[in-house]
């Protein structure tokens, strides 16, 4: 049926254990696993990567935002943290995350890496040394600005809005090709242009030879002495998660890629793998989101234009990075106050309304992933510090000013103890001079960071910057637990970058 | 005496926790009767008739969908979000609504008092609660909006379009299928998106478009 020299295996074919023998196994389809996928079958090497959830294609893409969420989010997309609440989601599906995101992407900014590296003990990690990466991966992907034709007015009034206040505003660059502007990448793009990893880079990596296994949830990385032997696993059911048949895969050297949330869970499961500094499953941050929504006096048809068209890096030095946003409406109307009569009214608003974002860099508020007794699952524990909600307050202010300056005539900020309306700009003064609390705000985060942190002090970090394991030879890690902070914009491509660094090295030693 | 009373009381307390509910309007999988009835007058107190989106939430089938929605969930969620039902049902029992017939399951409760129950939750200062609420209300809402006429009446309804047929779906079944199931060749491969941007006026998809309200 096709030219791929690879072979990608279903769970309808599993009828028995199995085994196999390669030079690498890669835990996890996402966009750092498939980037390593691809170049080290390039490179020449036997390959298999290894993903929990089914492949998906548009037939079974959900519309509905909540029965897309269960089908393509690991805990039905309930998951969230404890210790400041906040939902929090990863996929389960071949392409990972990349399957259902908005496709941004952004290098990391240079003060942020030369603070990574100043901090973290790191020698070849500033913007130079990862740029050769970001390009390889950009040109692989397509990565471009969003065009001017499908940016939709609820893109572009942000745009009017950050000029009109003299805000540096720009369309979002994305792993997107031929987008028409239907707002749905959240649920998977009906129309494949957004290039992710099921389209992309697995088939190249196919292509190239590789072995693609879904329907496997890998238990534990089998380790001996100062090197690991593999990994192995049951193969599992799509959706119900209920194990069959056992695994096992032989490799010359492991890459988990599991994101950062589960990568640390199996460390843990696996006798407390590579954590001989301690920080296994620590440092845990988000980029806690905001959204405001803005009512403007005509219709803006927020149903057509991309998903997340346009952004302001303005003020990332300040921690926060604005963009504008659209979900399925369900989804966004669930942050709307009120009920009743009250609540029907500002929902009939949403085809006059924009909804825009921040996501605010927040190094000071940290958690932790842990094991669940059973299941890999995490449990995860976070919790929002003071300073940072005050850099939240900011970005909410700011998203209200620019939303005023593009002619909205109120915005709905969804923060409790301020009024469910503010009608102007000194109305929405109120986002700034009144005193927030962490609860008062509702906040999400999917972009999450630095359980296995990378360090140039084995005692301080999980990895070294080539996302090689301190404590083992031929263990790595390629997701963005790895990154040693969070990088102030969203991490794909960068986490991409860095994969694809991992991938030359490893292939190098291999 | 006191393991009369005690037993007496147990039994009362499990007759209003599980008895006395009407049969569903339409047969549900896998809510009970209970839950059912209290999403049916949850829905219709947080989407009242009329007004700007003319279908209540009992008319656009929230009880109908949250079925739909447990059996797509996994187990965990699935208890979470019957213990939510729960607690909202019953609490009244312990924490009444406004007026004198307030100490009585939420389901049971006049409109006014739904509302007013359900206002306390929204606005308390426990943020615990208002968490509760919000949970509560996600479902409700995100059951609202899978119902076509609501979509349509916004003009929100997702567009009619047609995949192009590119290399993955030569390599991918549907979800549970055997890769023998794929009939598709390179030959039937279609040009990918040509970047033509969609039209407000397009049509809308066809799962949206029947007449279902």
């Amino acid at each position: 049926m096709t030219d791929a020299a690879g072979d990608l295996r279903v769970y309808a074919e599993y009828d028995r254990d199995f085994s196999e023998e390669v030079d690498a196994v890669i835990v996890g389809s996402g966009p750092c696993g498939a980037v390593v996928a691809k170049e080290l079958t390039d490179a020449g090497k036997r390959v298999v990567l290894l993903e929990e959830g089914p492949p998906f294609t548009p037939s079974e893409y959900e519309l509905d935002g909540a029965l897309s969420m269960a089908r393509t989010m690991r805990e039905g997309g309930l998951r969230a943290t404890r210790g400041t609440v906040m939902p929090t989601m990863q996929a389960i599906a071949l392409g990972g995350g990349s399957l259902v995101n908005s496709a941004i992407c952004n290098r990391a900014p240079d003060f942020v890496l030369d603070r990574w590296c100043t901090d973290f003990e790191l020698e070849h990690t500033t913007l130079s040394d990862l740029d050769p990466h970001y390009d390889a991966v950009g040109e692989f992907l397509g990565i471009a600005p969003t065009p001017e034709n499908v940016q939709g007015e609820r893109n572009l009034s942000f745009k009017r809005g950050c000029d009109a206040l003299g805000y540096s505003s720009e369309p979002c660059l994305r792993n997107v090709r031929g987008c028409r502007g239907s707002g749905e990448c959240f649920t998977g793009c009906r129309m494949r242009a957004k290039q992710s990893m099921d389209i992309s880079y697995i088939p190249a990596a196919l292509r190239g030879g590789a072995r693609v296994l879904t329907s496997v949830r890998v238990e534990e990385v089998r380790a001996d002495g100062h090197r690991v032997l593999g990994v192995s696993g049951r193969v599992v059911a799509p959706f119900t998660g209920r194990p069959s048949h056992r695994f096992r895969v032989n490799a010359r050297a492991v890459v988990l890629a599991a994101g950062c949330m589960a990568t640390p869970v199996i460390l843990q499961k696996s006798g407390n793998l590579a954590n001989r500094s301690g920080q296994v499953g620590e440092n845990l941050q988000f980029h806690p989101g905001v959204a405001i929504m803005g009512v403007f006096p005509d219709p803006v048809h927020p149903e057509f234009g991309a998903t997340q068209g346009y952004q302001s890096r303005h003020f990332l030095r300040d921690g926060f990075k604005l963009e504008t946003l659209w979900a399925p409406p369900a989804v966004l109307a669930v942050r709307m106050p009120g009920s009743g009569d009250a609540f029907k009214r500002r929902l009939a608003q949403i085809p006059c309304a924009a909804i825009w974002d921040a996501i605010a860099s927040c190094p000071r508020s940290l958690g932790r992933v842990r094991a669940r007794r059973r299941g890999l699952d995490p449990n995860l524990t976070w919790h929002l510090h003071r300073d940072d909600v005050l850099i939240l307050a900011q970005a909410l202010w700011t998203l209200a000013e620019i939303f005023f300056a593009a002619g909205a005539r109120s915005i709905i900020p969804g923060v409790h103890g301020i009024p469910d309306e503010l009608h102007s700009r000194s109305e929405a003064e109120i986002l700034r001079t009144h005193s927030l609390k962490a609860s008062d705000i509702l906040t999400g985060g999917n972009h999450a960071f630095c359980t296995t942190r990378m360090h140039g002090d084995p005692s301080r970090g999980v990895v070294d910057e080539n996302g090689k394991c301190h404590d083992y030879e031929n263990l790595w890690i390629a997701d963005t637990g790895i990154f040693p902070r969070c990088p102030s914009v969203n991490p794909m491509w960068t986490g991409m970058a860095l994969a694809h660094r991992l991938a030359q090295t490893l292939a190098e030693r291999l | 005496m006191g393991w009369i009373f005690f037993s007496v009381a147990l039994g009362y307390a499990v007759a209003r926790v599980v008895f006395g509910y009407r049969e569903p309007e339409s047969p549900l999988t896998r809510l009970t009767r209970g839950e059912a009835a209290f999403l049916a007058a949850a829905a219709d107190a947080t989407f009242p008739s009329g007004g700007a989106l003319r279908s209540s939430g009992r008319e656009a089938r929230i009880p109908a969908y949250v079925d739909r929605l447990l059996i797509a969930s996994h187990a965990r969620s699935r208890r979470q979000m019957r213990l939510l039902f729960f607690l909202l049902e019953h609490a009244t029992l312990f924490f009444p609504a406004p007026g004198l017939s307030g100490f009585r399951r939420f389901s049971s409760l006049t409109d006014e008092q739904r509302v007013a129950v359900l206002d306390g939750w929204a606005s308390s200062r426990f943020w615990q609660r208002r968490l509760v609420f919000g949970s509560l209300r996600a479902i409700l809402t995100l059951g609202y909006f899978a119902h076509p006429p609501v979509l349509r009446a916004l003009g929100l309804a997702p567009f009619a379009l047609r995949s192009p047929i590119c290399e993955a779906d030569l390599l991918y079944p549907r979800i549970g299928a055997h890769p023998s199931s794929i009939l598709l060749t390179r030959a039937d491969l279609t040009p990918p998106s040509d970047g033509t941007p969609i039209s407000l006026g397009a049509p809308i998809d066809p799962r949206y478009a029947e007449d279902d309200s």
